[in-house]
């Protein structure tokens, strides 16, 4: 940092209070902007500078409490740990900024969190042990142990990702990554006794880990790099490696997937919507597989091909598989 | 409708690591328990402790030479016997929120790893990477949460019930829609945190601004050792946010303009890893002189390149994303900017070593304890020790939370709250709300912040301290005649809530400026021009401040706690 240099910049900035606003409104604030800056300081200065009423979360600044997510242009951001410079470089000089989740919204940049509060409580994320209130020793844990946490401590709840979860956005039940990688991180705690417990929470069918869509926007905007998304990869294998997987539609597809694969080196649609729905249950789907049919996209039962490098195929299923169905 | 009054056997302000591990403590012996704060407890300013938590765990090291170090660190202004106290129960303590989860970072041998930091004889701070306070505040809560403690997030506690030398709750407001509630209690107990936020350059969260140590001297109470305000060496660049120590601790150089090591000339022996306040002096002294860097000249350089990215990576990863985001520099590959920022809080809520808070110097309050940051026990004296605080957040808020079950079991009785006791907090609301005039907070507070840094930052005169007490006095009186605030509404009004925080702000400001004129010596992070040495002959005591009706400051002292540890010249 030789200079610091300045742009002009407009911001369009969602304005709301619950208490006298029917609809939002997009306001406009203009000003220089120092290549020092990150978002927070532009928040902090339409408050300042501008109007006092203007309200947003923050504490830290430096990124480490998780207060002040919002989003800018639609993408998520934490304010204090996003340079303005990077982001004019993405958006250019007119910018929106909005609070994570819209229909959430109680005051400007402020949105009711309790949902994502509820949902992380929900998947006992704490050390379940009995603590010895006076130790004389730690207990012992090899860097290498420590490592298998992959970094899920790290997270700081600012709910960036949990906000632009399409998963979540559909499906009111649903878990979301930041409590799927507090799940985890436990669950991959030496010291933890209540994997199984915690697995038969997040294994719910309609809130639990089998209705992540893997759309990996969790991992593109969390701000720590937690990568939720290898996480809840991580506990769809622990469902089956502590044998917590009961016989249902999400755990069957699952199932059915990766016999598949191992059948044939293809997916086999029509057996997979079969085996994970039953005879019976297939049924309901046949005007859809005529269609698909008709568009060439499955073929019959008989007539499914076998991959050409299926011998290689299996020995990749063989070699990365760590769990038994 | 009557505002609702809840009871409980304990209320606790503020859910950092203090509150928190009192809460949980006080939760566990079934008592009933709620934990007031104006954030979420995971936002809490514990959680931004980067570098450490010191237990002398090993085997090179011991209790008693923790104890010297802190003793030698705090200028001898610490009381001995709680010095002793925490240090002896440091590993303890550790090791405890070890098993309750905390993710500290492993010798090869599994056991927790510990690097060295300033001012200590042995690597003594036991380390998350540069999360520690993270792991530690994340831990705590959900051990908390897992005991079922009540936490009543996004409460601004406005007041304590204070009668007849006893405190009997806390009046309250939803800040998501301003409704107010009374907390009445048996034992109160504040954890509210420190007061650096009153200085322009400072390391702190926009939430510490100290109203805990306002509300209590509003009541005539004392705060002691309030002119000791701790100037961490090394905040980024312009906006002070923290390199933790660790920086240091790992071999981190401090280059000025010309590229020498400078502080071969402050501290031959203990160089970079001098005690804070002598590094701190170093950094300002030459940038003073001529010898700064970077585009305003007003920092020095820290150079950790030598490193090498592999250890800066393991060890320092947060930090080396902290410069890329504020400065756009990289430690991988260049020196970053750094300089002395307002960091941490010496002074505070004076306290007995069991947290039972004082009247005065012989007399205490009843039901009413005290615990990390904004209190004083005091166990970092003149300066702390890095890595010390974290420690003292965590074992105090613990130590004090049994102690607070031991005088509920032995029987505090509830002094029944009433409406009116909300009256003074619903008064100074509805003040601040329709006050008129054309001062507005954020003005009020740059001229606080920018003034307390120039006149009572890491160098202070009689000269500039006079200055800053009629600053003050000039900043109040603007405050309460003259500060209008935008929002009028109920919902989240933030607005409201910095224009009652600026005035606590005000308030504490002044017994950091009034304690420092008076005492005409230097000592730790007390640095006087006028009186460069330490005079243990007239101020080897603690100062005891009491403000009046009128918002003056008288100022009172009490005698150090002195111990096996013998007074001697410090020299790093």
């Amino acid at each position: 940092m030789t200079s610091i240099t300045t742009q002009t910049i407009t911001f369009k900035v969602f304005r709301f209070n619950t208490e006298t606003d029917y609809l939002p409104a997009y306001k406009e604030y203009q000003m220089e902007v120092t290549s020092e800056e990150v978002v927070l300081d532009i928040l902090n200065r339409i408050k300042w500078e501008f109007d006092g009423s203007f309200s947003y979360r923050r504490s830290c600044r430096h990124g480490i409490c998780g207060a002040c997510a919002v989003k800018v242009n639609g993408k998520g951001v934490l304010a204090c740990k996003e340079r303005m410079n990077d982001i004019i470089e993405l958006f250019g000089n007119e910018l929106t900024i909005e609070p994570v989740s819209l229909k959430r919204a109680v005051k400007d940049m402020i949105v009711d969190k309790a949902d994502f509060w509820e949902k992380h409580d929900a998947v006992k994320p704490y050390l379940v042990a009995d603590i010895d209130e006076h130790p004389e020793q730690e207990s012992l844990v090899t860097p290498e142990q420590a490592e298998a946490l992959l970094e899920a401590d790290l997270c700081i709840q600012c709910g960036l990702c949990h906000y632009s979860c399409p998963a979540i956005e559909e499906n009111d039940e649903f878990f979301g990554p930041a409590a799927f990688a507090a799940a985890y991180r436990f669950n991959a705690d030496v010291r933890d006794e209540g994997t199984k417990e915690r697995l038969d929470v997040v294994n719910q069918m309609g809130a639990g880990v089998w209705d992540c869509v893997k759309c990996f926007e969790c991992a593109e905007v969390c701000p720590k790099e937690v990568n939720p998304i290898e996480k809840i990869t991580k506990l769809h294998n622990q469902v089956f490696e502590y044998g917590r997987a009961p016989n249902n539609v999400a755990v069957r597809h699952a199932v059915g997937f990766a016999h598949s694969i191992k059948k044939h080196g293809l997916l086999d649609e029509g057996e997979l919507v079969r085996y994970s729905e039953g005879n019976l249950g297939v049924l309901k789907h046949v005007p859809v597989a005529i269609q698909m049919y008709k568009k060439g996209k499955i073929v019959l039962p008989w007539n499914m091909p076998k991959s050409d490098k299926l011998d290689e195929i299996k020995k990749l299923v063989k070699i990365s598989s760590t769990v038994k169905f | 409708m009557g505002i609702p009054i809840y009871t409980y056997d304990a209320v606790i302000v503020g859910a950092g690591l203090a509150g928190t591990a009192a809460a949980r403590e006080l939760e566990k012996a079934g008592k009933k328990v709620a934990v007031i704060t104006k954030l979420h407890p995971l936002r809490s300013h514990s959680g931004a402790a980067q570098g450490g938590i010191n237990a002398a765990l090993s085997d090179e090291d011991s209790i008693e030479l923790h104890e010297f170090d802190t003793v030698k660190g705090a200028d001898y202004l610490a009381d001995q016997d709680v010095v002793e106290l925490m240090c002896k129960e440091a590993p303890e303590t550790i090791r405890w929120a070890e098993r309750m989860g905390a993710a500290f970072s492993r010798n090869e041998d599994g056991t927790i790893a510990q690097r060295p930091f300033g001012g200590q004889s042995s690597p003594r701070a036991c380390y998350a990477k540069d999360r520690t306070g993270l792991t530690l505040l994340q831990t705590i809560y959900e051990q908390a949460l897992r005991e079922g403690v009540d936490f009543w997030d996004e409460w601004y506690a406005a007041d304590i019930i204070y009668k007849d030398g006893k405190v009997s709750g806390v009046v309250a407001f939803n800040i998501r829609n301003l409704e107010y509630a009374i907390f009445n209690a048996r034992a109160v107990m504040f954890a509210t945190g420190g007061y650096a936020r009153s200085y322009k350059i400072n390391s702190n969260a926009h939430a510490n601004t100290g109203d805990g140590l306002s509300i209590v001297a509003r009541h005539g109470l004392p705060l002691e050792d309030m002119e000791f305000v701790q100037f961490h060496p090394s905040g980024l660049s312009g906006n002070g946010v923290l390199i933790s120590e660790a920086a240091r601790g790992e071999g981190g150089r401090l280059l000025n303009s010309k590229g020498e090591r400078f502080m071969e000339k402050y501290a031959p022996n203990k160089l970079e890893l001098a005690s804070r306040d002598v590094v701190s002096r170093a950094i300002i002294n030459e940038i003073r002189e001529g010898r700064g860097v970077g585009p305003r000249k007003d920092a020095v350089y820290i150079d950790l390149v030598h490193l090498g990215k592999d250890l800066i990576m393991e060890r320092l990863p947060e930090l080396r994303d902290l410069a890329i985001t504020f400065l756009g520099l990289d430690m991988v590959k260049e020196p970053i900017l750094i300089s002395a920022t307002a960091h941490y809080s010496m002074g505070g809520i004076p306290m007995d070593k069991d947290g039972h808070v004082r009247k005065n110097n012989t007399e205490f309050v009843e039901g009413f304890y005290a615990a990390g940051e904004c209190s004083c026990s005091s166990v970092h004296g003149a300066n702390r020790l890095g890595a010390n605080s974290v420690l003292e957040a965590l074992f105090f808020g613990r130590h004090v939370g049994q102690s607070m079950i031991n005088d509920l079991n032995e029987g505090i009785e509830l002094r029944k709250a009433t409406q009116e006791d909300a009256d003074r907090t619903i008064d100074e609301v509805n003040v601040t709300l329709n006050r008129n005039g054309t001062d507005t907070v954020p003005k009020l507070r740059e001229e606080l912040q920018q003034s307390m840094t120039d006149n009572a930052g890491v160098f202070r005169t009689e000269e500039t301290l006079v200055q800053q007490v009629e600053i003050l006095k000039e900043l109040r009186r603007r405050f309460h005649e003259n500060c209008r605030i935008d929002d009028k509404s109920k919902i989240f009004n933030t607005d409201l809530q910095e224009a009652i925080e600026l005035g606590h702000m005000l308030d504490f400001s002044l017994f950091i400026v009034e304690s420092a004129l008076a005492r005409k010596e230097s000592r730790g992070a007390h640095f006087r021009e006028d009186y460069n040495t330490r005079d243990d002959e007239n101020f080897l005591k603690h100062t005891m401040a009491y403000m009046d009706k009128n918002g003056d400051i008288t100022l009172d002292y009490m005698d150090v706690t002195l111990g096996k540890h013998e007074l001697k010249e410090r020299t790093y």
